[in-house]
């Protein structure tokens, strides 16, 4: 509280208040148009590799589970444990032993959805944010008629059952601050990659 | 005037010649990305339409803030308000000592820079480490920041090298990888065993509560995801009002400030962990702090810097900026956006000379995402300076004496005569101020005769 009794919060607000009030209500432009892309799967592909994601073709004629565990197996290093977020229903799950985030060689998630203009995917938390964030591996399933063309269109969905946090991945975790070199892998997975179903 | 701005630049470019190297190098880099970023979409139009979102939201700002407020509570987190750099030191330190926390992660942000927060949680007790690369290179040198984005950007590989042996063990050799999987041992155990998390934000999104943070290393997903409390420290112009608006401004900044579509992690925090499954913190706490901005939104010219979304996109354009850093300026916004924004956050008086420390290029303003008119602001704070009487006396005499000798024919003409018989040169160093301006510059020589009588005699 601050001198007189009235709050800090009363006292911003009176004050932001004031200067609007002084300076005349502006009105919002309204919405942004960005172009939407006719194709946005393929949008995708191209805007998430070229800032490092990867895609990955399923072998279609296996089980996706039988596929997905020999191409974890198959990795360098190859992937012992696996962290699987709750989402991920049976026919998606790798046949490896479960084990903690921290010391899984890679992270399966499905997706919510993805965003063709920017190559995000949108990640709700109720996947587990260990299960995104800590391997050095994260494997993504896409259903493929989840991409929006528009970062708009995907939110405005979103709307509609909004978790406690989303986390937009578009491409692995890199920094360039030791020396302006792109290192990959700083804090959270190294490699992302995308399989769509 | 609490500091140096003219002394401080000369030391850095004569001590650390390093540093000019350096952050020319990077910012040179970012610029074009920044450039390449902007090619690739309708940039004039996404800058003007976030220009008028922005100039809404800021007259709109007692609503958008409550909106806000209602809808963070209602989604379970909890809102403090704080006027000042004390008052939200305070709110933070008493959410870490009523939950015993001993030690905290931390994501890169400007404003925990600005409010003092390391130090005063330090004194209380509370390790404090920072996870962004770059600034945990800093936290282990004890320096601030130098530019928004990359904090770090005047070290030089050497110099991390050097310091990473020293403290980490790493060979005294060793390549950018290797340090940054060194720092990530150290820093991953770090995330696991912390208490709390503490961030800024780039948004907070009025219609849904969101908390939005952009970044490319994944420590701040993981600042806001894995201890079981997340305090977000934002200011109060942070707001935008809707998620359709947000998604805008996350494309738009990330294409300003690296060029990229979007930065590799966003988070959008609506609050604590409330569905089965999933692992996020238990209580998330909002502090909303003015400290000087709404002084800033008061002021007839000002009030547009409170658009900046800090991208660091002007300091990357600025041929100031490039030759010293973010040091030389002496508070944590440096850099063009710096020069017009600590004037009205600190008040003219301690902020000066910077509104100085421009050459009002122009290139800031146009490598700003939400077209703040830099040079414009940068005119304004001189003229307020100069009407206060904060200008260098020997600057006043000067433009006093301009102005009389320009407002009278006789002493015109007598000057006109001076000047060309002892030749520019001879004559600024004659004159205060103009001898300063002088020293370092080769002058033409003037023509014998006046202007006054070549136009007599007839100008061929």
């Amino acid at each position: 509280m601050s001198a007189g009794g009235e709050s800090s919060r009363e006292r911003i607000l009176g004050r932001v208040a004031r200067a609007a009030a002084s300076r005349g209500r502006l009105s919002h432009p309204g919405a942004l148009a960005t172009p939407a892309a006719a194709d946005p799967v393929s949008g995708f592909v191209k805007c998430f590799t070229s800032s490092g994601g990867e895609v990955v073709q399923a072998d279609r004629g296996r089980p996706a589970n039988e596929w997905l565990t020999g191409f974890l197996q198959a990795l360098e290093p190859g992937v012992v444990g696996v962290a699987v977020g709750p989402e991920v229903p049976a026919g998606l799950r790798p046949r490896l032993p479960d084990v903690a985030a921290a010391h899984a060689g890679a992270g399966i998630s499905v997706a919510w959805g993805a965003v063709s203009e920017s190559g995000s995917l949108i990640l709700p938390s109720t996947g587990t944010r260990a299960v995104q964030l800590l391997p050095p591996v994260h494997v993504v399933w896409v259903p493929e008629g989840r991409v929006f063309a528009r970062m708009e269109d995907a939110l405005r969905e979103l709307l509609h059952g909004l978790p406690a946090a989303v986390g937009l991945h578009s491409g692995p975790s890199k920094s360039a601050d030791i020396g302006r070199t792109v290192v990959t892998g700083v804090h959270g997975p190294g490699r992302c990659m995308v399989v769509f179903i | 005037m609490i500091r140096d701005y003219a002394a401080r630049s000369r030391e850095i470019i004569r001590d650390e010649p390093g540093v000019r190297e350096a952050v020319t190098g990077a910012t040179i880099a970012f610029d074009e990305k920044r450039r390449k970023g902007y090619a690739e979409v309708d940039a004039d139009a996404w800058r003007r339409w976030a220009e008028g979102v922005k100039n809404h939201t800021l007259t709109h700002l007692d609503h958008y803030l409550t909106e806000a407020e209602a809808r963070l509570r209602a989604n379970g987190a909890q809102v403090h308000w704080a006027a000042d750099a004390a008052e939200a030191r305070e709110i933070v330190i008493g959410l870490a000592t009523r939950r015993a926390v001993a030690s905290v992660v931390k994501g890169k942000s400007m404003v925990t820079e600005e409010i003092d927060l390391n130090p005063a949680l330090e004194e209380a007790g509370i390790e404090v480490i920072e996870t962004d690369l770059g600034e945990y290179v800093l936290q282990l040198l004890e320096e601030p920041p130098s530019h928004i984005l990359g904090p770090a950007l005047h070290k030089s590989l050497r110099q991390v090298q050097d310091l990473f042996a020293e403290r980490l063990n790493t060979a005294p050799d060793g390549d950018p990888d290797t340090l940054a999987r060194a720092a990530r041992e150290v820093l991953r155990n770090a995330f696991i065993d912390a208490d709390m998390g503490i961030t800024g934000a780039n948004f907070l999104v009025a219609e849904t509560g969101t908390v939005a943070l952009i970044e490319n290393e994944g420590n701040i997903r993981l600042t806001t995801s894995l201890p079981r409390v997340h305090v977000a420290v934002v200011g109060i112009e942070k707001l935008l009002p809707r998620m359709t608006d947000l998604a805008g401004f996350l494309q738009l900044t990330a294409r300003a400030a690296t060029g990229q579509p979007i930065g590799c992690f966003v988070s959008l925090i609506q609050g604590p962990a409330a569905e089965p499954g999933d692992d996020g913190p238990e209580e998330v706490h909002v502090v909303l702090v003015d400290n000087g901005r709404t002084d800033v939104l008061a002021h007839e010219h000002a009030w547009e810097a409170l658009r900046c979304v800090r991208c660091g996109a002007c300091l990357n354009a600025c041929p100031v900026y490039r030759q010293t850093g973010g040091h030389a300026y002496g508070h944590v916004y440096s850099g063009p956006i710096g020069s017009v924004l600590d004037p009205g956050l600190l008040g003219l008086h301690d902020a000066m000379p910077l509104p100085f420390a421009s050459s009002l290029c122009g290139a800031c303003e146009d490598a700003c995402p939400v077209r703040i008119p830099i040079p414009e602001l940068l005119l304004e704070w001189r003229r307020e300076a100069q009407d206060e009487g904060l200008t260098p006396w020997k600057e006043r005499a000067a433009l006093a004496g301009l102005a009389s000798v320009a407002t009278q024919p006789g002493l015109y003409r007598l000057a006109g005569r001076i000047g060309s018989r002892l030749g520019a040169r001879g004559a600024a160093r004659a004159l205060p101020m103009l001898g300063e301006w002088a020293r370092d510059r080769a002058l033409p020589k003037p023509s014998p005769r006046t202007f006054r009588q070549l136009w007599r005699e007839g100008i061929e």
